[in-house]
Formats: structure tokens, sequence, C-alpha cells
């Protein structure tokens, strides 16, 4: 424990895993940690991302959650902590940025990688040096593989980034021979990679779903965890656990009651089609009790709160999922009223132990 | 324990597989590199007929994207799912306490001592053939 950590109360500690920096001005903030040739492209273009062409009729923003001087929600460091981590006690937020996911479904992957370094640096200056309770997020373009990892290096000896990110959008399953050298790269610092949805359809990623495009934003929304089934499938079937035993995998804001199907189905073929994987020593299923993580926001909300926690108990919850609030936007899932009726020990765990394990972040702040 | 002489050795050289009906029981003999295995023609899995699955090898644990083929002749592919089974233990290869109804293989002797169960069909060597010996029922000639 911390020297100088306020000795422990009876109030349980609080991680949450998906809150949302901001830029009040992207161009303006990003520029100073472009180089000059990339100056000059965001001061013709902006600091362009792809966008998927869906728009939620409520905004993304809660506009509860403008800063004191009308700016974008998220984009002040100090009001978050007093609007969101203050508020409701929270010991950490693991930061996951706003804007540049986008870099990794963009054409050119020179920009992303540009792009990548100079919201990594601004993080670093801007935000992890604010508050001890803020942890970054290393941003990476995963459609440079190589070039994520050296971002990876570069940025990790930084111990106040506690995980590598990246876009759930993409145009190929991430458990693919391509991407191995981000793997690689965060395991060398065991830390693990998180994805995000927002960029599914956008870009170089493929359609929302196999079968194209959907209508709308509630759509759209709806059927994102079927890209996370997609690429989580992906990493077990390619073996990326067996070759990275340190890898592990964040899926943040995509749901969890689709896991007992896709581990049922998985280990079902496991049975006959075993000789398809060699390299796989366990069950499927093992390998995301082992590897995979998610987070709990929009959480599912069935109408008996018993038959969450069937499917808590369906996939060994109690040491995979992590409370997320996506803080500030419209989806927020307050700490307060969510997964209230969680029993005692796996709340604790939920919404702080799991995520003190896997962040490294076991001591309370100061 | 009832015995059942249900063929001639030569008839099942090595490599070679045969299906037999005993008793009102359908149970396939395998020739595995010289050791006769004979289990019961049901798959445990699903009940399909897996003595008649393909004969084949496979793909042994290996790093990933290394290939390594092996086990020929030594694996049982069940023809409805695919389940591969090891012809030598009976084991599923995922699942080892998924296994293939087996009859121990002896040459001659009390094959009844090793008799576990009524789908456990000991098989015996007795003057050039092979005997499958049943619990229970009536002894004679192979039905």
């Amino acid at each position: 424990m911390l020297e100088n950590t306020p000795a422990i109360t009876a109030r349980p500690g609080l991680i949450d895993t998906d809150v949302h920096n901001a830029f009040a001005n992207v161009r303006e903030e990003l520029r100073p940690y472009l180089s000059r040739a990339w100056q000059a492209y965001a001061d013709y273009h902006g600091i362009l991302m792809p966008g998927t062409g869906y728009n939620s009729s409520v905004g993304v923003q809660r506009e509860d959650a403008r800063t004191p001087s009308g700016a974008m929600a998220g984009s002040d460091p100090d009001f978050m902590i007093t609007d969101h981590l203050d508020r409701f006690g929270i010991d950490f937020a693991i930061l996951t940025g706003s804007h540049v996911l986008g870099i990794s479904v963009h054409t050119d992957p020179d920009w992303g990688n540009a792009v990548a370094t100079a919201y990594n640096r601004n993080l670093a200056e801007r935000w992890l040096g604010r508050s001890h309770r803020f942890r970054g997020s290393i941003v990476v373009n995963h459609s440079d593989p190589e070039a994520a990892a050296r971002e990876i290096r570069r940025c990790a000896p930084d111990k106040r980034f506690v995980q590598v990110l990246m876009a759930s959008g993409s145009s190929r399953l991430f458990g693919q021979r391509f991407f191995h050298p981000i793997f690689e790269a965060a395991a060398e610092f065991n830390l693990p990679v998180a994805v995000h949805p927002g960029t599914e359809g956008a870009g170089t990623a493929g359609a929302p779903t196999p079968a194209g495009r959907p209508t709308r934003y509630f759509e759209w929304h709806n059927i994102v965890p079927l890209n996370f089934m997609g690429h989580i499938n992906s990493l077990v079937c390619e073996g990326a656990f067996e070759k990275f035993p340190q890898l592990r995998f964040v899926a943040i804001e995509g749901g969890l009651a689709w896991l007992p199907q896709l581990m049922w189905r998985m280990d079902k073929n496991y049975k006959a089609l075993r000789s398809e994987v060699p390299w796989l020593r366990k069950l499927p299923s093992q390998y995301i009790r082992d590897h995979v993580f998610v987070t709990t926001q929009p959480v599912e909300e069935p109408e008996k709160s018993p038959h969450f926690l069937q499917i808590l108990e369906m996939i060994n919850a109690p040491g995979n999922v992590m409370y997320s609030s996506d803080y500030p936007h419209w989806d927020f899932d307050n700490p307060r009223m969510t997964l209230q009726f969680l029993p005692k020990e796996w709340k604790q765990r939920i919404f702080h132990d799991n995520a003190a394990a896997l962040y490294g972040l076991a001591a309370r702040p100061a | 324990m009832p015995r059942y002489p249900v063929m001639k050795e030569s008839d099942l050289p090595p490599g070679a597989r045969k299906l037999v009906h005993v008793a009102g029981v359908e149970i396939g003999l395998f020739n595995v590199a010289g050791k006769v295995h004979a289990y019961r023609n049901v798959c445990p899995h699903g009940g399909a007929p897996v003595c008649l699955g393909k004969i084949t090898g496979t793909t042994l644990p290996s790093r990933v994207y290394e290939y390594d083929y092996g086990l020929d002749g030594c694996i049982l592919r069940c023809p409805w799912h695919g389940w591969e089974f090891d012809l030598r233990t009976g084991e599923h290869l995922v699942d080892p306490t998924t296994r293939l109804k087996k009859i121990p293989v002896e040459s001659g002797g009390d094959a009844a001592a090793s008799l576990e169960n009524l789908e456990r069909f000991p098989v015996e060597s007795e003057g050039g053939s092979l005997c499958v010996v049943l619990p229970g029922g009536k002894a004679g000639g192979p039905s």
C-alpha cells in the first residue's frame, strides 16, 4: 500500500474503466504534438477522422456534462474531477479518449500514426499529470501494427499508461497474424489490449454486419456486439493467447450477455473441428475466461435481474467483468444505480477488484 | 461369459476394419498396426454409427500456425459430427472422459475377468479366430 494512503474506509473501492477525456478544440490541442508536415496537413484539413454516418438522435455527449465555460463534455480535466470522480468517489478513471480512434480506419496509415503519437503525448501532459486518479490508454493505429508496436514501446515505460487501446472497427479480425506485433509489444510490458466501439462501418472498416449496413444509429448501436464476437472468436481460434500467454484483451462497451452463446458454440465446434487449430490446448471458452475482460456499460437490463446474474455465472463473471460508466456520453451508467442487485462480493470485484488487478491499481491513491 | 467367434484373425489384417453383429449388438473391429480393438458401434456423443467413420490421422498438438500431421491410421472420425477418437484407447481427443465402448484384446485366457459392463466386449483369439465375449445371454455362434 502507498504511504500516506488514507485509511481504507468501509466504502468499497470504485474504478471506472471507460471514461472519455475529450478535446474542446482538437486541432489546436494536438497541433503542438504534430511534425511540421502534419501541422500543415491539419491546418488545411483539420484532424479528420472517418465517420460511420450514424448519428445519435440524443447526441453523444451528455448536455449536463459540458464544462463550466460551455465547452465539449470531457474536455476539462478539473471539471471531470469534480463532476465525475469526486461526485461518485471514483478511485481511478481509465481514460479512453475521444475523436481519435478513427485513425485505425483512415486510409492513410502515416496520418493515423502521427495522430496516435500526438494524442498520447497530449494525454500524458494534460491529463495524466493532472491527477493520480487518471490512468491512460496508449492509443494505437491498428492498420499499421509495426508502428503501433513502436508507439507502445515509446509510451509503456510511463507507468501511468495502463493499457493499449484501439478501434474495434477493422477490415480484419484481430486474432490474425497481421496484428501480432501489437500483441507482442503489449505483452512485453504486460499491458492489456483494449478495443472500443464507434468505428464499426467507418472508413476502411468492414460493414457493421456481414449482411451490410444498419439503417439508423439505434440499429447500428444494437448490433455492435457482433463485431466484438468476431474479434474474440478470432483471437481464440488463431491461437493469439497461446502465442502470447501474457495477452489480456479488454472488450469495452460491447456488452456481455452474448458471451455464453459464443463460448458454448466454440466449445461444441472445437470437439469436432480441433484438427484445424492444433495449437489450442484447452476449450475455447477457457481462453476467454483466462484472457478476455469486458466492461459493463451499456449494461444489459433484462426484466428480471436474476437473469443477468445467471449470465454472469455462465461466463465466470466475478473475474472478467469491470464496471464502466462511459462518462460523459449519453448512455452513461451511474455507479450508484447500476448492478445494485449484485451479491456484495461480486459487486466488490466488478466495481473495483478486477480492474485493480488487471491494471495494477491495487493501492488506493492518496 | 458367452464367447462369440466372429472371424478368422487373417480376415482382419493391419489397417482393416470389420463390422459384426453379435447377439443383436453391432461391433466394429479394427486392426491398428497388428493390434485388434473392438468398439460398440454407437458414438458416446450423439449415437452415430461411429465405427463406420473415416480411419485417418490428424494434426498433432503444435505451435501456433504450425501443422504436424501424425497418428495416421489411429484416428476414427465419427461420420456425424467429426469427433476424433483414438482407436488405440477409444478416447475422444478433446475430452478423454468421452470414450468409445471398448473391448480389450486378449489372446485366450479368461476374458470374463476384464468384463466390466454391458458395453465392454473382450475379444479373444482362439485357434486363429477372433472371439468377442458378451455378458449374459446364450452362448453360440455369431448371429
